[in-house]
């Protein structure tokens, strides 16, 4: 089995930030799943596209990137547009409502939810809005369990407890969310 | 033996396993996309004891590097492509005074300054020939994170244990590459270090270049206090003294490839992926294999008997492999991100009318699985 996810948006959205966290909760805290994470790489990244790819399989994953992907999650309109001609009709899409207007005709599930707004509401900042996309694509797609991205969220922010209380409240906001 | 769980890029695990091999000396000048290995052994050796130093340049980091191996210390450096010609010249140094090191090319698009942060897999006959003068190289080649471990540890093994520096020829898809890995420490028996020489040799008896022989010789530090150890890239002697004449340089030339090439079976590493009943072989390296393993997945699902090759070592060629390959297989392609240098490598083994084709990329992206077999369709 194996799910392909493109995290895309524009940089300082802590997209590479979530990819590390899948990875993680993948390679350490799941049973026998491989992972793979390529990330944009270049002298843009600020303000500019960026988009990371994951690969989670229960088999060694061979080539890393992904043409189309099973799961996307947009959080910027630039993405979404370089993106949409490469969904199928069972491509998730998961995209940030106060950031993307979705494309009429565009092919994919589409699931939009305001996580800018959301992340301001429960945070005071904007930065929380991927961990709660990620919390809202687990609730969906069981792609990890919950458990293993909290482990993920303590082995990656070690000894920063109020990151990792942030992570936390953000990830179980995307969970609680329909 | 302690195991640990990780998710991490390649070039963070080649500090891993740099570390792991007993390497505790690194100079080095930072150039993308390697700079992850210099950031990783700034922040690395000096917990373990070691040092790490930044140089002004790839030439004086080259310096630098062998001078220590010199002193006893296993050392590395890492660079990418343009800075892998500038250390050329004191590359040909450590392989003429036999002094094992490891040197990092995480090679990016070319020639000059390139497409800085684009991969490439351009620097293999460069590795070979590079440094003037006959001569031969050890080159291994990663596919994986995981590989970015253990074949650093097998590349300071086989450095002190032919006496030479090793290259490691990464490139950006396997140096930024995040994956699952899985980092064993090795055991006292997994890690080789270099052989001293009887501690009651005497200075008259001590040859430090073992051209009479037929195996590497004992190398001690230079500055042991008991032997004095003579280190020059001017063609020398048993004993390290300057001797240019017509009999010395031409064992010299002979004894410095031959230390390689005549343990080519030892140092040649390669794997198979569906090759067995493979009537379409691929034959390929590096980031190349993951498109290809990719590749070989497609065509097996449509009932293609498709197999692959993967050389590990670069150089020395894996000859036997790949002529067992070109008498077998009706078709090999050989897919990678160049126009042709591993081809040419292939073709001049193949004495089996085996019809070769290239899969050449050099726009700076991976090449692609369907790029891979389209080439089927030419």
């Amino acid at each position: 089995m194996k799910t392909e996810i493109v995290l895309c948006g524009v940089g300082g959205q802590g997209l590479i930030s979530v990819g590390e966290i899948i990875g993680l909760a993948a390679s350490l805290f799941e049973e026998r799943l491989y992972a793979t994470m390529t990330a944009s790489y270049g002298s843009e990244t600020r303000g500019t596209f960026t988009k990371t790819d994951v690969i989670l399989s229960d088999q060694p994953i061979g080539y890393p990137n992904i043409d189309s992907p099973d799961v996307i999650l947009c959080l910027a309109q630039v993405a979404y547009e370089r993106y949409k001609d490469k969904f199928r009709d069972d491509t998730e899409v998961y995209y940030d409502t106060d950031m993307v207007i979705p494309a009429e005709g565009a092919k994919g599930k589409h699931f939009g939810y305001a996580f800018r707004t959301m992340s301001i509401e429960t945070t005071g900042n904007t930065q929380a809005a991927n961990t709660i996309a990620l919390g809202v694509i687990i609730h969906h797609r069981h792609l990890l369990h919950k458990e293993a991205v909290m482990k993920a969220f303590a082995h990656r922010f070690a000894g920063r407890d109020q990151i990792i209380a942030i992570n936390e409240k953000a990830f179980g906001l995307g969970l609680s969310l329909e | 033996m302690k195991s640990q769980k990780k998710f991490i890029e390649g070039n963070e695990a080649v500090v891993d396993g740099a570390i792991a091999a007993g390497a505790r000396f690194y100079a080095g000048y930072p150039i993308s996309p390697s700079s992850e290995i210099a950031e990783g052994a700034a922040r690395e050796l000096p917990r373990y004891g070691g040092i790490y130093i930044q140089m002004e340049d790839e030439i004086s980091s080259m310096a630098a590097l062998l001078g220590a191996s010199l002193a006893g210390v296993k050392s590395f450096t890492a660079t990418s492509s343009p800075g892998f010609s500038l250390m050329q010249e004191n590359l040909g140094l450590g392989i003429m005074s036999e002094i094992p090191a490891v040197i990092f090319n995480v090679q990016r698009s070319g020639p000059s300054t390139g497409a800085a942060t684009k991969p490439a897999q351009a620097d293999i006959m460069q590795a070979r020939y590079g440094a003037h003068g006959d001569h031969s190289i050890i080159a291994l080649s990663p596919s994986s994170v995981q590989d970015c471990y253990d074949l650093t540890i097998t590349a300071f093994n086989l450095a002190e244990k032919y006496r030479t520096p090793v290259l490691f020829l990464s490139d950006e898809v396997i140096g930024h590459l995040r994956e699952t890995v899985t980092e064993t420490e090795p055991g006292p028996d997994q890690i080789f270090s270099r052989i001293q020489p009887d501690p009651d040799i005497s200075q008259k008896d001590f040859r430090p270049y073992g051209y009479s022989s037929d195996s590497v010789v004992p190398m001690p530090a230079v500055g042991n206090r008991k032997l004095l150890m003579r280190t020059t890239g001017s063609t020398h002697d048993e004993k390290g003294e300057f001797s240019p004449n017509p009999q010395n340089i031409d064992r010299v030339t002979h004894y410095l490839t031959n230390k390689i090439e005549k343990n080519a079976e030892d140092i040649t590493i390669t794997r198979t992926y569906q090759l067995d009943d493979a009537e379409i072989a691929f034959i390929t390296f590096g980031c190349s294999v993951r498109s290809t393993i990719s590749a070989v997945d497609i065509l097996r699902a449509e009932g293609v008997r498709a197999g692959m090759l993967q050389l590990v070592t670069i150089w020395p060629m894996p000859e036997k492999e790949i002529r067992a390959v070109l008498a077998k297989a009706g078709t090999v392609v050989v897919p990678e991100m160049n126009l042709g240098q591993l081809a040419g490598e292939i073709r001049k083994f193949n004495d089996y009318g085996c019809r070769i084709l290239q899969a050449n990329r050099t726009d700076g992206v991976l090449i692609t699985p369907q790029q891979i077999i389209n080439t089927l369709e030419d």
